[in-house]
């Protein structure tokens, strides 16, 4: 589980820095802010899900790098789509780490405003994020 | 010389980050067709010519290898080249997506830079810009 945790770090960073330019410190302790959830669920020789949470300043900033938005001209339809694409990115990339010579199918993102609480348990890990004061939280979530 | 390019993605997002991408990145393009999935693509298709498709693999009604298997089955449109772009990176995903006939798989997350060499490539010219030393030995480089 550590190895996994290490990869999903990997994972996550490869993908908000090159594509939405936004910088995470992991942090210990766990927010309480988050704004939305999008999640991927996988299935293959490990079968499960991946979830991201995500403060709504940091997903505006988001947002706004990756689609090269002024203030104001985003809509909420934006930040959903673009949510659901990090949650995708992140899925695939880390099952990518994991082992690319396993094929795996990933299911369509799902979107949320109304994130879970304790959707981690005994298989699973939760990751969390600082962001110039803004949050960033992930969730690797193994079916039994 | 300009090109047509349609991009299939069912991320509206997705589709606009790579439109951008293409312009910014140099690539002589002239009408840019987007779709939302296979489908959707086979539709625009059936009316207008694209010189290049870049394609997204996991899409709701037609994903992009059943979309790759409708074109390579249409003599009409089994020659225009097909660049795959997706999150999903396997080694077998990617030997099968260029075996159904798909010319590049560009992996997520990619550099503009990286998706104009893969352009270029596609399409058979030569690359105008000056771009020494951005290829990665990694699926799609820095963004």
């Amino acid at each position: 589980m550590r190895d996994m945790k290490e990869i999903m770090m990997a994972a996550i960073f490869d993908v908000v820095e090159k594509m939405f330019y936004v910088f995470l410190e992991p942090v210990a302790d766990e927010y309480s802010d988050y704004a939305m959830e999008a999640a991927v669920q996988f299935k293959g020789d490990v079968k499960g899900e991946i979830s991201i949470l995500v403060s709504e300043a940091l997903a505006e900033n988001m947002v706004r790098n990756f689609l090269g938005l002024a203030q104001g001209q985003m809509t909420r339809d934006d930040v959903e789509d673009c949510m659901k694409e990090v949650a995708n990115m992140v899925c695939g990339n880390f099952l990518g780490r994991l082992d690319r010579t396993k094929v795996f199918d990933l299911s369509m993102p799902s979107f949320s405003r109304s994130p879970r609480k304790n959707i981690a348990d005994g298989h699973s890990f939760r990751l969390f994020f600082d962001s110039d004061g803004e949050s960033f939280g992930a969730v690797l979530r193994l079916a039994n | 010389m300009s090109f047509n390019v349609l991009i299939v993605d069912d991320s509206r997002s997705m589709r606009s980050v790579i439109k951008k991408i293409i312009m910014i990145s140099g690539f002589s393009m002239d009408k840019c067709y987007e779709a939302v999935n296979g489908r959707h693509a086979l539709e625009i298709l059936a009316v207008e010519w694209v010189d290049v498709i870049l394609s997204d693999l996991n899409m709701p009604e037609m994903n992009g290898l059943e979309m790759l298997a409708a074109l390579k089955a249409d003599s009409h449109l089994q020659a225009i080249p097909v660049i795959i772009i997706s999150t999903e990176g396997s080694d077998d995903k990617r030997k099968a997506v260029l075996e159904m006939g798909a010319k590049q798989f560009i992996k997520k997350p990619f550099s503009p830079e990286y998706v104009r060499k893969v352009l270029y490539e596609v399409i058979g010219m030569e690359d105008a810009g000056t771009h020494e030393g951005y290829e990665r030995d990694n699926d799609g480089g820095d963004f």
